[in-house]
C-alpha cells in the first residue's frame, strides 16, 4: 500500500497534466469582439435588398486618457434579409460583431409602417439581442440616427441612452419601450404599442425625443403630438413627474406634479356598449405663475387644475377612441376581467370601443404654492 | 421533518423551471393547463404525503433493502434495474436542456459535446460521493444559489413591467377540463420526495410528519407553481406565450437591474441555475448509480483491493448522454420529456399497491420475529 506521502506525490503527477489542458476559455477573446453600441434598421433604396442595417461599433482604446472624446466606428449595408445584411458586414470588420451589448434598437419611419412584424421576428429570435433593448423610431431615418453624435456626449457612453434609461434625464415626453414590452403589446390584442420618436436636429447637434407612435398590426401608425405623448405618459404612469399648465377663470399657472396614480376599468353594459372608466390622481405644487397666489386657496386651485386636466385627458382618449387605438389597454382590461367563452369577438370589441363612452374622475391635489405665495 | 428531506422536494420543483415543464404547461395555455395544474397541486401533495409517510415508517431502508426483505429475487432485480435507468433518464432531460441552453446563449461557439462533458464530469464526481455527502454538496450550492434566485424572483414580481392583467387572462381559462401533458408535468414537481427511494439511508431517526409538514409543503409547491406558470405570461403576454422556446429564458432577459454590476439578469440567472441544475442531475445520477450498485452487487468487484465496482457505469453514463444530446433536437427533447412525464403519473401511484404490499410483509415478519 502507498503510504499518505506518495499518494500526495501521485495526486499531484495526475494534476500537472490536467492544467495544461486549461489552455483558455472557448469564448473569442475580448481584443477580437468588436461591440455593437446600436442597431439601426431603415427602408433601403434598393428593391431587390429592401433592409439597410446601420451598425454603430465602439472604438476599442487602451485609455480612457488616450481618448476623452467618443469615438465610434459605422457600417451600413443593404440586404435582402437583415440576417444576410449583418453577414456582410462581417466582411467589413476584423474582429467579430457582438450584439449582446447592443442597448438600442432604431427603426426607420418608413420601415415601421410595412414591416415592423418581420423586423420583430428577428430581433426576437437571436438570442444575443437583449431583450432589454429600448427600441425607438428614427426620424428622417434610423442611420442618421444612429450615426450622429450630439454635443457633449461622454466617450464610451452613447448620449442617447441616457434618454431612455431612467437614470439620465427624466423628461415627461420621452416614452420608454423595451423590446419585450413591443412585442407582448404588438402579439396580444387589447394594447398597442408605443414607440418614441427621435427626431435629430443636424444644426444644433442634439436629438428630439418628444414624440411618439402608436403602432397597430395593419394599420397606418398614428403619430402622438408632444402633448399627446405626455399625456400618455401620464396616465401609463410612465413618467416620475410632469407638468400641467393651468389656464383657467383668469387664473394662469404651472402644477408640478410629482405624483400621480391611474386605474382603468372597463364598464359593460348591455347589448355590447361599453364605458371606460379613469381614475386619476394627481399630486403636486405650484411650480410658476402669472398671478400672485394665496396659501388659503389651494383647493381652489386644485379644482381649477381638475378642469383643465380633465379636459386635457378627455381629449386623449376621445382622439384614440375615434381611431380605433388602444395604446392603455383597455381591451386588456376587459379580457382580464370576462371569461374567455363569454367575451365579445374582437371585431365587436373594436365596434364597441369605437363607441365607447368616457367616465373620468379626477383627483388633483396641490400640496404648495412653492417658495412664494 | 429533517431538512435535507425538503431540499430533495425542494430542487425537483425549482430545476423544472428551466427545464421543459413550463413549456409543457404553455401548449396548452388556452385548453385546461390551469386547471391541470391545479389538479396536479392536489394530486401531488396526496402523493408526496403517501412516500414520505411510507418511508418513514422504516427509517434508513432503502427502497431495494425493503423489496430484498419482502419480495423474491426474480421481482426485485428486474424491477431496481428499471429504476436505475428510469433515474437516469430524467438526469439526461436536464443535463439534455441546460446543454441546449448553454449553446444557445452562453456559448454559442463551443462544440455540443464539449459543454456537455464538462457538466457531466462535474456531476459523475458528485454523484459518486457517498449519500450523506451528496446532501451536504446540496446544501452548500444552495445555500449560494439560492438567495439570488430568490432576489431574482424579488425582482420579477416587484418590476413595473410585470402586467397583472395578462396573468388575469390566464387565469380566467381555469374553467376549462385538464388536459393529460399538463396534468403529469405539473405532478412531476413533487416528484422529488421518490428521490426518498435511496435517500431514506440518510435519515435513519424516524421523524415526526404531520399536517404542519405537508401544509409547508403544499404552500411551498403552490407559491412554486404560480411562479413557473403566470410570472412569463405577465411579462411576454398571453395570447402568443407558447411560441416562446425557453419562457423563463426570456422572462429573465425582460428584468433590467439598473444599479447592479450586471444589468442584463439572463446571465445571472443561467449562472446560478446552472447551480440547481448540476444539483438536479446530481441527485438523479447518484440515485441511479445506487440502484445499479445493488443490482450487480458492484461494491464486491474489487481488483487488487481496489474497489472498481463503482466505476463501471459511468463510460455507460458518458456514452449514452453524448449520443443521445448529439441525436436530440429541441422539439424532440420536449417530447421525450413529455412522454416521460406522462408515463410517471401511472408509474409512482401504482408503486403505491407495491407499498401496502411491502408494509404487510415487514410487519408479518416482526412479528413472526416476536414470536
Amino acid at each position: 500500500m502507498p503510504n499518505k506521502q506518495s499518494k500526495t506525490k501521485l495526486f499531484i503527477l495526475i494534476l500537472l497534466p490536467i492544467i495544461t489542458i486549461l489552455t483558455g476559455c472557448e469564448f473569442k477573446d475580448i481584443d477580437k469582439n468588436v461591440f455593437v453600441s446600436m442597431i439601426g434598421i431603415d427602408k433601403s433604396d434598393d428593391e431587390d435588398k429592401p433592409y439597410k442595417i446601420t451598425l454603430k461599433l465602439y472604438v476599442p482604446t487602451s485609455s480612457f486618457k488616450q481618448s476623452p472624446k467618443p469615438e465610434y466606428a459605422y457600417i451600413t449595408q443593404n440586404g435582402e434579409t437583415l440576417t444576410e445584411a449583418i453577414r456582410l458586414m462581417e466582411s467589413y470588420s476584423d474582429k467579430e460583431l457582438e450584439f449582446g451589448h447592443s442597448k438600442l434598437i432604431v427603426i426607420g419611419e418608413d420601415l415601421l409602417a410595412e414591416k415592423a412584424n418581420e423586423i420583430m421576428d428577428f430581433l426576437l429570435r437571436r438570442p444575443d439581442i437583449q431583450m432589454i433593448s429600448w427600441v425607438a423610431v428614427g426620424r428622417p431615418s434610423a442611420e442618421e440616427v444612429v450615426k450622429m453624435v450630439p454635443q457633449g456626449e461622454n466617450a464610451a457612453y452613447p448620449a442617447l441612452f441616457n434618454y431612455f434609461d431612467d437614470i439620465g434625464t427624466e423628461s415627461q415626453f420621452i416614452v420608454t419601450t423595451y423590446l419585450f414590452d413591443l412585442r407582448r403589446r404588438l402579439k396580444e390584442d387589447g394594447i398597442d404599442p408605443v414607440l418614441p420618436i427621435i427626431e435629430v436636429k443636424k444644426k444644433e447637434s442634439h436629438f428630439k425625443v418628444n414624440k411618439s407612435m402608436v403602432l397597430v398590426d395593419k394599420k397606418e401608425p398614428y403619430e402622438l403630438s408632444s402633448l399627446y405623448t405626455q399625456t400618455f405618459n401620464i396616465l401609463s404612469m410612465n413618467a416620475p413627474i410632469a407638468d400641467l399648465i393651468i389656464k383657467e377663470e383668469g387664473e394662469y399657472f404651472n402644477a408640478r406634479v410629482d405624483s400621480m396614480e391611474s386605474k382603468y376599468r372597463v364598464n359593460v353594459k348591455d347589448n355590447n356598449k361599453i364605458e371606460l372608466e379613469v381614475d386619476v390622481s394627481l399630486i403636486g405644487y405650484i411650480s410658476e405663475s402669472k398671478n400672485p397666489l394665496k396659501t388659503q386657496d389651494l383647493a381652489y386651485y386644485s379644482k381649477l387644475m381638475e378642469k383643465e386636466a380633465k379636459e386635457k385627458f378627455t381629449e386623449f382618449f376621445e382622439e384614440m377612441i375615434h381611431i380605433g387605438y388602444d395604446p392603455i389597454g383597455f381591451g386588456l382590461d376587459y379580457k382580464s376581467r370576462t371569461l374567455h367563452n363569454r367575451r365579445m369577438s374582437s371585431e365587436e370589441w373594436e365596434e364597441a370601443y369605437k363607441n365607447a363612452g368616457i367616465n373620468m374622475t379626477i383627483n388633483a391635489e396641490l400640496k404648495s404654492t412653492g417658495s412664494i405665495k | 421533518m429533517s431538512r435535507y428531506y425538503y431540499y430533495l422536494i425542494f430542487i425537483n420543483m425549482v430545476a423544472n423551471i428551466i427545464a421543459s415543464v413550463p413549456s409543457i404547461l404553455y401548449e396548452s395555455h388556452k385548453e385546461g393547463s390551469v386547471s391541470s395544474m391545479i389538479l396536479g397541486l392536489v394530486a401531488g401533495t396526496i402523493i408526496v404525503t403517501i412516500y414520505t409517510r411510507f418511508f418513514n415508517a422504516f427509517p434508513g431502508m432503502t427502497l431495494p433493502d425493503l423489496l430484498e426483505k419482502t419480495t423474491a429475487k426474480w421481482f426485485y432485480k428486474p424491477f431496481v434495474l428499471f429504476l436505475a435507468f428510469m433515474w437516469f433518464f430524467a438526469g439526461l432531460i436536464t443535463l439534455a436542456t441546460y446543454t441546449f441552453l448553454l449553446i444557445r446563449y452562453v456559448t454559442p461557439e463551443m462544440p455540443v459535446i464539449q459543454i456537455s462533458l464538462s457538466i457531466i464530469l462535474s456531476v459523475i464526481f458528485g454523484c459518486l460521493m457517498r449519500t450523506e455527502r451528496v446532501l451536504y454538496t446540496i446544501e452548500l450550492i444552495l445555500l449560494v444559489t439560492l438567495p439570488l434566485i430568490l432576489f431574482i424572483f424579488y425582482k420579477t414580481y416587484s418590476g413595473n413591467s410585470l402586467e397583472w392583467d395578462f396573468v388575469k387572462e390566464a387565469a380566467l381559462y381555469v374553467n376549462q377540463l385538464p388536459d393529460l401533458n399538463s396534468f403529469s408535468a405539473s405532478f412531476f414537481l413533487f416528484l422529488g420526495v421518490v428521490n426518498l427511494f435511496m435517500f431514506n439511508r440518510f435519515f435513519t431517526k424516524k421523524q415526526s410528519f404531520n399536517w404542519k409538514h405537508v401544509t409547508i409543503i403544499a404552500i411551498i409547491s403552490t407559491l412554486n407553481m404560480f411562479t413557473t406558470y403566470f410570472i412569463p405570461i405577465g411579462y411576454n403576454g398571453f395570447e402568443n406565450i407558447d411560441e416562446l422556446v425557453y419562457p423563463w429564458i426570456s422572462t429573465s432577459d425582460s428584468i433590467r437591474m439598473e444599479y447592479f454590476m450586471i444589468e442584463r439578469v439572463l446571465f445571472v440567472f443561467l449562472l446560478f441555475y446552472l447551480g440547481i441544475a448540476f444539483v438536479s442531475i446530481m441527485i438523479h445520477w447518484h440515485v441511479s448509480i445506487e440502484f445499479l450498485k445493488f443490482v450487480f452487487n458492484l461494491e464486491k468487484l474489487k481488483i487488487k483491493g481496489f474497489k472498481l465496482g463503482k466505476f463501471i457505469p459511468i463510460p455507460f453514463f458518458i456514452g449514452a448522454s453524448l449520443f443521445t444530446i448529439v441525436k436530440l433536437n429541441e422539439y424532440q427533447l420536449l417530447r421525450l420529456s413529455s412522454i416521460f412525464y406522462n408515463s410517471l403519473i401511472f408509474f409512482f401511484p401504482s408503486m403505491i399497491l407495491l407499498f401496502f404490499f411491502i408494509k404487510r410483509s415487514m410487519k408479518n415478519a416482526k412479528q413472526a420475529k416476536q414470536n
